[in-house]
């Protein structure tokens, strides 16, 4: 067996110990850390500005498309307004009262013998009823039975085109009068009467004495 | 095979590049990454906050079309609801036009005055005003004034009839003296 002699036995222990020196270690350790976060930052910077070229493009849409959306927000709120309003003044025009109908069935209701003098008539409040004084005269052998076929006519009547239809005599009172009636003459009567109805659903407007007044809605 | 021993030298620099290394890492975090991950947040969030704009304002430009195309009936009857009343002062138009209309069905005379006015409560008809008008027909006969009235209430679907009196005249029963009082709704402008 050959005889090794190592005679640099102390300067290779040097380089062994300088190969082992923990402050290099630490350096070259620490070098590879920083190169790992300088990689990782530049990393996160590509994709913040990827992001960013993102941003852009939405916003560049939103520039384009803002002036169309505020215009069709205000246009949609104008278009809402309407419908409410075009809905109310309907609704208003709809619960209006009629009277021409009214006063055809008042008038269809006065016989021969009677005469009415006057007509208070108002609407109660929110269309609610109807309320209407009827003053007049009745001339008959039977005066006051003329007067009480007025009212009665007057609850059939009224009752075809209207609920809660109520006629009362407020007054009824024989008078000295005697008038003249087909050569005949007869006793009168003053009357007057208290309706109260409401205007129901029934209530319609009056038929167009020519064609061009069809009710236009 | 032991550690080898560190000089006191050694251990210094150690610790310094120790402390070193501390400081770097808070620089790190503090002033670069903190920051650009909370840049890259932001703008995620306004990315998230445009996209949900741009989504809705697609629907909300649906919702117009279609809105307009189901609101063409509503537009077209509140253009003849506007229509009916000319521009400017109530009064200055009002009175005239009554007069001509009961002309027109041979009942002289009519006269309309403005009683009171008043805004209505209800917010879709804030822009309109309620006016009440005291019209006197001193002399009107009965079927002349049912004709009349039935026209009035049909050619004027905003206005409505709220009192009636119909008195004989004394001298005259074939005439009566006609008073009413009318409401209408007219636009403010």
């Amino acid at each position: 067996m050959a005889l090794h002699l190592n005679l640099l036995h102390e300067e290779i222990l040097e380089q062994r110990q300088r190969q082992r020196d923990p402050l290099k270690i630490g350096m070259m350790v620490l070098a590879g850390f920083g190169a790992f976060l300088f990689l990782y930052y530049m990393f996160n910077a590509y994709r913040t500005l990827e992001i960013k070229s993102r941003l852009r493009a939405v916003e560049r849409n939103w520039t384009k498309i803002e002036p169309e959306v505020t215009a069709a927000d205000k246009r949609v709120a104008e278009l809402e307004g309407i419908i409410k309003t075009t809905s109310a003044l309907d609704n208003y025009i709809e619960n209006r009262f009629f009277w021409a109908p009214f006063l055809q069935k008042v008038s269809h209701c006065v016989p021969p013998n009677a005469q009415l003098t006057g007509l208070e008539a108002s609407v109660l409040d929110e269309n609610k009823g109807v309320s209407v004084s009827l003053e007049g005269v009745a001339a008959g052998r039977e005066p006051r039975s003329v007067a009480e076929d007025l009212r009665q006519m007057l609850i059939e009547q009224l009752g075809q085109g209207y609920s809660g239809v109520k006629v009362e005599f407020k007054m009824l009172e024989d008078l000295d009068t005697i008038v003249n009636v087909g050569g005949t003459n007869m006793p009168m009567a003053h009357y007057l009467l208290a309706v109260n109805f409401n205007s129901g659903p029934m209530a319609k407007s009056a038929p167009s004495p020519s064609p061009e007044r069809t009710r236009k809605r | 095979m032991s550690p080898p021993k560190l000089t006191k030298d050694q251990v210094q620099k150690l610790a310094f590049s120790a402390i070193g290394f501390v400081f770097l890492l808070y620089v790190y975090f503090t002033f670069f990454l903190g920051p650009l991950n909370r840049s890259r947040a932001a703008m995620l969030v306004t990315i998230q906050d445009r996209q949900s704009k741009l989504d809705a304002s697609k629907d909300e430009m649906k919702k117009a079309v279609s809105l307009e195309k189901q609101a063409l009936t509503a537009t077209n009857r509140f253009a003849a609801l506007r229509a009916l009343n000319p521009e400017g002062a109530p009064i200055a138009w009002f009175p005239p036009r009554i007069k001509t209309f009961f002309a027109n069905h041979q009942i002289d005379k009519a006269v309309a005055r403005l009683e009171n006015s008043a805004a209505f409560k209800e917010a879709e008809l804030s822009g309109w005003t309620k006016y009440n008008w005291l019209i006197d027909l001193p002399q009107a006969d009965f079927a002349s004034l049912g004709t009349a009235i039935a026209e009035l209430e049909n050619t004027e679907p905003l206005l409505s009839i709220t009192r009636l009196h119909i008195q004989t005249l004394a001298g005259q029963p074939q005439f009566q003296h006609v008073e009413l009082v009318a409401a209408s709704i007219i636009e403010k402008r």
